[in-house]
């Protein structure tokens, strides 16, 4: 015989109101980890789409092309010999390809219109290589093979080319800053159009070749090296053995930043996000803190002669207010594994539903809703209800043990 | 408003015997029987428990007089009801942390000792008035305690089962040398005592012993 078994039994007393208090901790551990799942999901999804919209896992730069946040866009390039640096980069495990990148800045005009780009220019083989999306909204992506004098392409950002009026076909003239100083421009015939996932960014976008961005700047250095890996996760692991591969290659050290440093937007939603997580598991916590509290502490103040005669006959009030503790972690193990039962459920459903989601603010597509839930989700959210049962048998608890024994025995 | 439950009390139950305290509702029965059992604590005066003042004992002290020197038999039973008529009994011993092996022997013997050797695994409600009693008896007397403090036990009882209870308790006493106080204002158990103290207003108006038949 043990506490745990009286604690167990005295649930059992009162089946009805046992079960109650089971669905309400049920409850809230299922919210818990249908949340969890859906920002996880939230977080995953972003960052996925912030890597493989452009972004890479891994960019090497000299250290004048930028810092540890990334390049400065509007610097001219500055790698040299980027071909190795390219080639050190390919070579790392776990690197799918490294494609080498121009960042440009400038004027796009079709006509009488003319709007400043923010472009980028790359090679489309590698970029696929990498695993890199090119969201076509119309047209065809950029030919692999540097295009010919003459024979320049764009991809032009919907929102760019709506502004335009330019679509697919058609030739557009692009003016920027070369590094020699002076203003160049070239003809370009608009590829295709694409979108970035983001509108403000659509409105600027601009995507040509590698061989193009070099003629525009007038170089044949690169702004940096992108970098693509076969799994996100080892990030850190791989900038770990690119260093060393860098050694001395370039005129000046190279840099080697990740995508979450160049990424601060993600950060910020990361902590808005968890601060809502935060915020709704505080309100779980709490609403399902009372509830429970008040189920026990009437439990307890049915049975007062009960403890009564509990402390009469030799029971220590430690041993009592255990037994309150016991039947109140009973309940948060029990609603808690109901609660992830129930979630699993619902993940399950919900994820096998398509259920579509509408876009969210600043995006220009909408998503499928997934709920990515991990087994430490499970465990973590009954580990929750635990201790919140434990912290709502505190005042049921001390009401126990603070009983006078003579009028507990009187109790009716 | 002050009550005074007791007053100028001095009263000595020695080891073994069979005492019945007997008096009308609010004479002090109860209070003197908390005192002696470490339930209450006099605001004057000095109460003595096998030998301890108990206004010098700690809380703890308390606890562990009333789980081994001390057995408590109620006017409404008070048993678990969630626990077994054998597990009630077993649960002084397992407080105490005696071993189970020797806490199931002990606990046996209680309940067949009275008369209950054919209920074991029966729950409270499953039992009846005088069985409930007759379990509330084994768990006073399973630890083997110097005395046992009975709140009219028999209140709750018919005259048949109420007899049956007040005979079995003067076997244990007779047999064991427990020594019992027995808390009752039933006229019939008092004629039977060895030893009858009457309180009325708090005060002891009459202690007559006589001869055991």
């Amino acid at each position: 015989m043990k506490l745990a078994v009286i604690a167990l039994r005295n649930l059992a007393r009162h089946r009805r109101r046992t079960l109650l208090s089971l669905l309400v901790i049920a409850a809230g551990a299922a919210a818990m980890v249908l949340t969890a799942g859906f920002i996880r999901f939230s977080f995953d999804g972003l960052r996925e789409a912030l890597i493989h919209g452009g972004l890479g896992h891994l960019e090497v730069m000299p250290r004048s092309g930028g810092g540890a946040s990334g390049p400065d866009r509007s610097a001219p390039p500055a790698l040299e010999d980027w071909e190795k640096v390219r080639a050190a980069a390919e070579q790392t495990p776990h690197v799918l390809a490294a494609g080498a990148a121009v960042y440009l800045t400038g004027m796009v005009s079709k006509g009488e219109r003319s709007a400043a780009f923010l472009g980028v220019a790359l090679e489309p083989d590698r970029e696929r290589r990498m695993g890199l999306e090119v969201k076509l909204r119309g047209g065809v992506n950029l030919s692999d093979a540097a295009p010919a004098r003459g024979e320049e392409q764009v991809l032009l950002g919907v929102g760019l080319a709506q502004a335009l009026g330019a679509r697919p076909g058609e030739t557009v003239t692009l003016t920027a800053m070369t590094v020699d100083g002076t203003l160049d421009a070239i003809d370009a015939s608009v590829a295709g159009l694409v979108t970035t996932g983001l509108q403000e960014l659509d409105a600027r976008f601009l995507k040509t070749h590698l061989a193009t961005g070099q003629r525009l700047l007038g170089t044949d250095r690169v702004s940096s090296i992108v970098v693509g890996l076969d799994d996100t996760a080892r990030t850190e692991e791989a900038g770990d053995a690119l260093a060393p591969r860098l050694g001395s290659m370039g005129a000046e050290p190279l840099v080697i930043t990740d995508w979450r440093a160049r990424a601060p937007f993600y950060g910020q939603v990361r902590a808005l996000y968890a601060g809502i997580f935060w915020f709704l598991g505080g309100i779980v916590f709490v609403l399902v803190c009372l509830a429970n509290s008040n189920t026990l502490l009437m439990s307890v103040m049915e049975r007062v002669r009960e403890f009564g005669t509990l402390l009469a006959i030799g029971t220590s009030r430690g041993q009592v207010a255990l037994m309150v503790l016991l039947e109140a972690l009973w309940l948060g193990l029990f609603g808690g594994l109901a609660g992830d039962a129930l979630a699993g459920v619902l993940v399950a459903a919900i994820n096998a539903a398509g259920i579509d989601m509408p876009p969210p603010p600043g995006a220009a597509a909408g998503f499928p809703l997934r709920l990515a839930v991990r087994p430490g989700d499970f465990v973590a959210v009954l580990a929750l209800m635990i201790v919140v049962l434990a912290v709502a048998s505190v005042p049921p608890t001390l009401r126990s043990v603070r009983l006078r024994i003579v009028d507990a025995l009187g109790h009716v | 408003m002050v009550i005074e439950a007791l007053r100028g009390i001095d009263l000595e139950v020695r080891a073994g015997e069979f005492v019945v305290v007997a008096g009308p509702s609010g004479s002090g029965k109860t209070s003197l029987l908390n005192l002696l059992g470490c339930l209450d604590e006099p605001d004057g005066g000095e109460a003595r428990v096998a030998g301890r003042d108990v206004a010098t004992l700690t809380a703890g002290e308390k606890t562990r007089l009333r789980r081994r020197q001390l057995g408590f038999v109620f006017q409404s039973f008070n048993l678990l009801p969630v626990l077994s008529a054998f597990e009630n009994v077993e649960y002084p011993l397992w407080i105490d942390g005696v071993p189970r092996a020797e806490r199931r022997r002990r606990a046996e013997e209680a309940l067949v000792a009275v008369g209950l050797g054919d209920r074991l695994r029966h729950r409270p409600d499953q039992l009846s008035g005088g069985e409930r009693q007759r379990v509330s008896l084994a768990r006073a007397l399973v630890h083997a305690p110097v005395a046992i403090l009975a709140d009219e036990p028999t209140a709750n009882l018919d005259s048949r089962t109420a007899a049956s209870i007040v005979d079995l308790l003067a076997r244990m006493n007779a047999e064991r040398g427990t020594t019992f106080l027995f808390a009752t204002h039933d006229a019939a158990i008092v004629e039977r005592a060895p030893r009858t103290v009457r309180l009325r207003d708090g005060l002891v108006v009459d202690d007559v012993s006589r001869e055991r038949p």
